[in-house]
């Protein structure tokens, strides 16, 4: 792959400053007092010392990551150069569940100290762009009320907050008032780790953390003094909001200051309803409400070993960090896509317990996009917010990938409708796949798609190879199963028969198996039930009658009642086509053929006999309905005409109406 | 009665006739929608509730009106939209969406469109949409962000329906559908349809995703109801200020004549109000009434077969060319013919029976057949019309024997050797 870069990039020199010293005599490892950097062409020289805030390069040029410098050091030589650093993050990394915890809206430049382990703190000096305390455009303003989480650090805070007293005033108060509300009780409920704190990461240990905890209460005064704020200094008040913080999020919150930038791209929506949707109002409409296809089970019945599988595969690569692809088939309406979901679901729920580390879910669609290509759009779009052409995209998704990166998670990709995916150079499907196999990827992609042999069929080898064996299918849906699918849906909503539904789920299942049509013919049913009463209030069960009707309805074909209900003429027509056909010993005749026969039956019927242009509208309506397949009408009297439907059905049709 | 009644309120017999006309035009050309749709109560009050439920309660979902052209499947819609719009709680509530499957030829002109009758422009201001899959991310992402109970419900309808299963992917079928079974915005995806088997159209995918819902629009209607129906249409309103403009035609058994051959040859109302149309443009100050003869008229101008008023039109040397094809596909059963062929069969009459015509130069014969070409009387078989020369390419008759026949006994002073020629071929000798 051929790096991409949209802007030149200038080389940067780095050099180690000031006297170092033996860091490690075992590994012979050097520490240094501070990092010069200049850029290549230009005198100025920048110099970084550990205690400051710096950027380093990441994935995201207009993003990039922050941390705290921590030590610089490397080897004899002096040219390896290395960094330890103290990570934080952007509100636009932290994860919307934990964002959720904060109780607040925060700033969206805030910046969060980050306790996970699951990123190097080890970094390559060479990748610091800059660094950011106090100077230029970016300051860090820092917020007391925040540091008591943080035992050891805190004098360095304190002393910070004394710097960057600058901080206006009325914002830093706004904030602070702010932050002092309280959490709400069911968000503090969900964590088990922290007892009554909320840890914006997932990876520390209950111990530890109460530990820190009650190390911390004694030490809470000494930074709240420091306030540079004299009106949220007060005793008072202070005691107050201590009480308060017992209960409420212990961040650390930091403002990055970058010049303020225009939202991108606005989020439409469609305008809200002034009246509100009015709610079921008797048993019938609560089971229609329930059977809609749209509304979310309780559970997913019938599919817990499919649900099993997925949820172990997928949990085990989040677990190992590793990345790994699974290619799912089934016909649709066997809940491929509903499983996904819910095994996504139950995951997401288990990391915020803290169970397994937290992860990214994007999900994307070969119908809802327009070109393959736009996957690349779409994943970037969803993964950075970027918004970016399908080449550049490819480019960045490349770049994300594979090169390692500091304070990755995983990412669980959802690839529905996988086979629309397809190029001709199957370049879409083949970085899919190929990303996972990445060392530093973290990627999970699910792929899902109709035909169970798709990899053999439309996959190029290289392409089905990266795609691996691990598959699954997804059965059609027994008439038990669809049954209990209904059942369970309904849950204990008495609307129907149980006979009634058994014929449903039989009928379905010889059919297609397909939930959707199952769900909506009960749906269907319902209505029938409603309607057959007088007053809607008084209608009973549905029972096997309605059922009957509804299936009727979906399934019969409607071209019997066409013929029936056709003008004498297009009768004529049909019955003339079939006469032709067996005349010619052929299912194909031209118009002109068919109305020399069309001519002698209006005469044997005593009819008067119609003109050519009459006539060949009469086809023309027949072929707009599909009763008859014709050629081009520009042909005129030469086009060919063929039956949509079975002779016996036109004659039986057609009988039928004579007697 | 008519004329007492209009020298009562002292107006002018003219002005009666143009209020007339006027209201019975609004009716014959679609202006005005029925009281009430004729013929599908049942039809009505199934769509009537299903777009109830999703203006009020939120629901999706998603059907198609079947029926064959002129069914009154656009007005059955009409009908219950109006209706619907009436409740006080839903005329604010939802976002009708008309597309067209014969406006909105690919999916994104029809996104275009959605996002133009939404509204949803608007929401970013002045940013001129970028390509097709910005806009088709943009409506998905306005769509999902909306929830059952508290975004307006938003009507689909798709006219010609079958031409949208045509656009490449099925993109737009499947997010509306998808929409219509999924807990984001209400939508109601409804779509007309006059092709039976278009469920056969639909991707699988897509197929799964619709509800299956079918109303068949399929006029079972007898003769005498449609006599009544044409009673009804052609009498005026109660509140009509003037006259109560009545006919007695109907006991004549003429125009039962008419209507009856009209209704076996079609059962919609569009081809009967072109026909009543034709009738009533011929009401005058004069002629104050619609009689039987304007009907039979009428009837005959919808019926007249358009290539006989091609034939009266035509010289006679391309009359004679036309029978000489004619013998030729006597000789040769429909088999094509070309230029030299239909040549030499019209000298062979100029020698053998002509009295009248005398012989024409050659490339006046050539011109005669290219205008008869023209006129699309023969067409040529060929696709590659270069690289064969214009005499020798083989060429079809669209003309029946009846239609050559009858237009020979209309045709003004047809002389009598070529009538002869046209029922007796010059024989071989």
């Amino acid at each position: 792959m051929v790096r991409y870069f949209t802007r030149l990039r200038m080389r940067r020199i780095y050099k180690w400053g000031g006297r170092p010293y033996i860091f490690d005599r075992k590994l012979k490892s050097y520490g240094f007092e501070y990092l010069n950097m200049s850029v290549e062409g230009q005198e100025a020289v920048t110099t970084v010392t550990p205690g400051q805030y710096i950027l380093i390069e990441g994935n995201d040029d207009e993003y990039p990551f922050v941390a705290k410098l921590l030590k610089f050091f490397g080897d004899e030589s002096h040219k390896q150069k290395k960094a330890l650093v103290q990570w934080f993050l952007r509100l636009s990394e932290v994860p919307q569940n934990k964002k959720l915890l904060l109780g607040r809206s925060p700033h969206p430049q805030e910046i969060f100290y980050y306790l996970g382990r699951a990123c190097d703190n080890e970094i390559n000096a060479e990748s610091i762009l800059a660094q950011c305390p106090g100077c230029g455009i970016i300051k860090i303003y820092c917020y007391p009320l925040f540091l008591h989480n943080f035992d050891a650090e805190t004098p360095q805070w304190a002393l910070e907050v004394k710097v960057e007293s600058c901080v206006p005033r009325n914002m830093t108060r706004q904030t602070a008032l702010l932050n002092t509300r309280p959490l709400n009780p069911e968000a503090s409920c969900t964590n088990v780790s922290g007892g009554n704190t909320v840890q914006l990461t997932n990876k520390v240990s209950p111990a530890r953390h109460k530990k820190s905890l009650e190390h911390e209460k004694p030490s809470k005064a000494p930074p709240s003094q420091n306030l540079p704020n004299p009106d949220d200094a007060g005793p008072g008040s202070n005691s107050g909001l201590e009480k308060e913080l017992r209960n409420s999020v212990c961040f650390p919150c930091f403002l990055i200051q970058v010049t303020p930038s225009t939202p991108r791209h606005a989020t439409p929506s469609i305008p809200s309803r002034t009246v509100p949707a009015r709610q079921p109002g008797n048993i019938l409409e609560e089971a229609r409400a329930r059977l809609h296809v749209s509304s979310v089970p309780e559970s997913l019945p019938c599919r817990e070993q499919e649900f099993q599988d997925i949820y172990n595969f997928v949990e085990s690569k989040v677990m190992d960090g590793t990345g790994g692809c699974m290619y799912i088939s089934g016909v649709p309406g066997t809940g491929k896509t509903a499983t996904i979901h819910e095994v996504i679901r139950c995951l997401q729920h288990a990391s915020d317990m803290d169970e397994i580390p937290t992860f990214r879910f994007i999900e994307i669609n070969g119908m809802k996009m327009t070109d393959p290509h736009q996957a690349y759009v779409q994943i970037l779009q969803k993964l950075t917010d970027q918004k970016v052409t399908a080449d550049h995209a490819a480019a960045l998704l490349e770049k994300r990938f594979s090169n390692p990166a500091p304070k990755k998670e995983t990412t669980v990709l959802l690839v529905d409708e996988l086979d629309l995916l397809w190029t001709r150079k199957q370049n879409v499907m083949y970085n899919l796949f190929d990303w996972p196999t990445r060392r530093h990827a973290r990627l999970v992609v699910l792929t899902i798609a109709n035909t169970m042999d798709l990899p053999e069929r439309i996959m190029i080898n290289r392409v089905a190879s990266r795609l691996g064996l691990t598959r699954m299918s997804f059965q059609p849906y027994s008439f038990k199963q669809l049954q209990q699918i209904i059942t369970s849906r309904l849950n204990k909503v008495k609307a129907f028969e149980e006979d009634a539904l058994q014929l449903v789920s039989r009928k379905v299942a010889a059919l297609s198996g397909d939930a959707r049509r199952c769900l909506d013919i009960c749906r269907r049913a319902t209505e029938i039930c409603e309607h057959s009463t007088s007053h809607p209030s008084s209608a009973g069960l549905v029972r096997m009658n309605h059922v009957m009707e509804a299936l009727d309805e979906m399934f019969s074909s409607s071209y019997i009642t066409a013929i029936r209900c056709a003008s004498l003429q297009e009768q004529l027509f049909l019955r003339a086509v079939i006469a032709e056909f067996r005349r010619l010993g052929l299912e194909e005749a031209t118009f002109q053929q068919v109305f020399v026969q069309h001519r002698a039956l209006s005469r044997v019927e005593g009819l008067q006999p119609i003109s050519v242009s009459e006539g060949l509208a009469v086809c023309q309506r027949l072929g707009a309905c599909r009763l008859l397949l014709l050629e081009a009408s520009r042909l005129d009297m030469l086009q060919r005409v063929r039956l949509n439907v079975s002779q016996d059905d036109v004659l039986y049709a057609l009988k039928a109406v004579r007697d | 009665m008519s004329k007492r009644k209009v020298k009562e309120t002292h107006m002018p017999v003219g002005e009666c006739i143009s209020q007339v006309q006027m209201i019975l035009r609004e009716r014959f050309c679609h202006q005005r929608l029925p009281e009430k749709p004729v013929g599908m109560e049942s039809q009505h009050k199934h769509l009537l509730e299903l777009l109830r439920r999703t203006a009020v309660h939120g629901e999706s979902n998603s059907v198609l009106i079947v029926g064959p052209r002129g069914s009154g499947k656009t007005m059955l819609l009409n009908c219950v939209l109006r209706e619907l719009l009436e409740v006080k709680d839903v005329n604010k509530n939802v976002l009708p969406v008309h597309l067209n499957g014969l406006l909105q030829t690919d999916d994104r002109i029809a996104l275009k469109e959605i996002t133009r009758q939404l509204n949803l422009e608007n929401v970013v201001g002045d940013k001129v949409f970028g390509s097709f899959a910005e806009n088709l991310a943009f409506l998905l992402e306005a769509l999902k962000k909306g929830d059952r109970s508290s975004s307006r419900p938003v009507l689909f309808i798709l006219d010609e329906f079958d031409l949208f299963a045509h656009h490449k992917n099925q993109t737009l079928l499947y997010n509306l559908l998808d929409v219509s079974q999924s807990a984001q915005a209400p939508v109601a995806v409804i779509g007309l349809t006059c092709r039976l088997d278009v469920l056969e159209l639909l991707e699988k995918r897509v197929k799964s995703r619709f509800s299956h819902r079918q109303i068949h629009l399929l006029s079972s209607l007898s003769f005498i109801q449609y006599l009544d129906n044409v009673r009804s249409q052609l009498s005026l309103p109660q509140d009509f200020p003037d006259t109560n403009f009545y006919d007695e035609w109907n006991d004549d058994q003429s125009v039962v004549d008419v209507l009856q051959r009209h209704y076996n040859s079609s059962k919609d109302f569009r081809s009967l109000h072109l026909l009543l149309m034709l009738a009533l443009s011929r009401v005058s100050a004069s002629k104050p009434a619609i009689k039987p003869t304007d009907l039979l008229e009428a009837s005959r101008v919808c019926m007249v077969d358009s290539k006989a008023n091609i034939l009266h039109g035509l010289s006679i040397l391309e009359l004679c060319l036309i029978i000489a094809m004619k013998h030729l596909n006597d000789i040769y059963e429909g088999e094509p013919f070309n230029f030299q062929m239909v040549h030499n069969e019209f000298k062979k009459f100029l020698q053998r029976k002509s009295h009248s015509i005398h012989n024409f130069d050659k490339p006046v014969v050539i011109k005669a057949f290219e205008h008869l070409q023209q006129l699309e009387l023969i067409k040529s078989m060929d696709s590659s019309t270069a690289k064969i020369q214009k005499e020798y390419q083989l060429m079809k008759l669209l003309l029946d024997h009846s239609q050559i026949m009858e237009a020979l006994q209309k045709y003004p002073q047809c002389p009598t050797d070529v009538k002869q020629w046209a029922i007796v071929p010059v024989l071989e000798t």
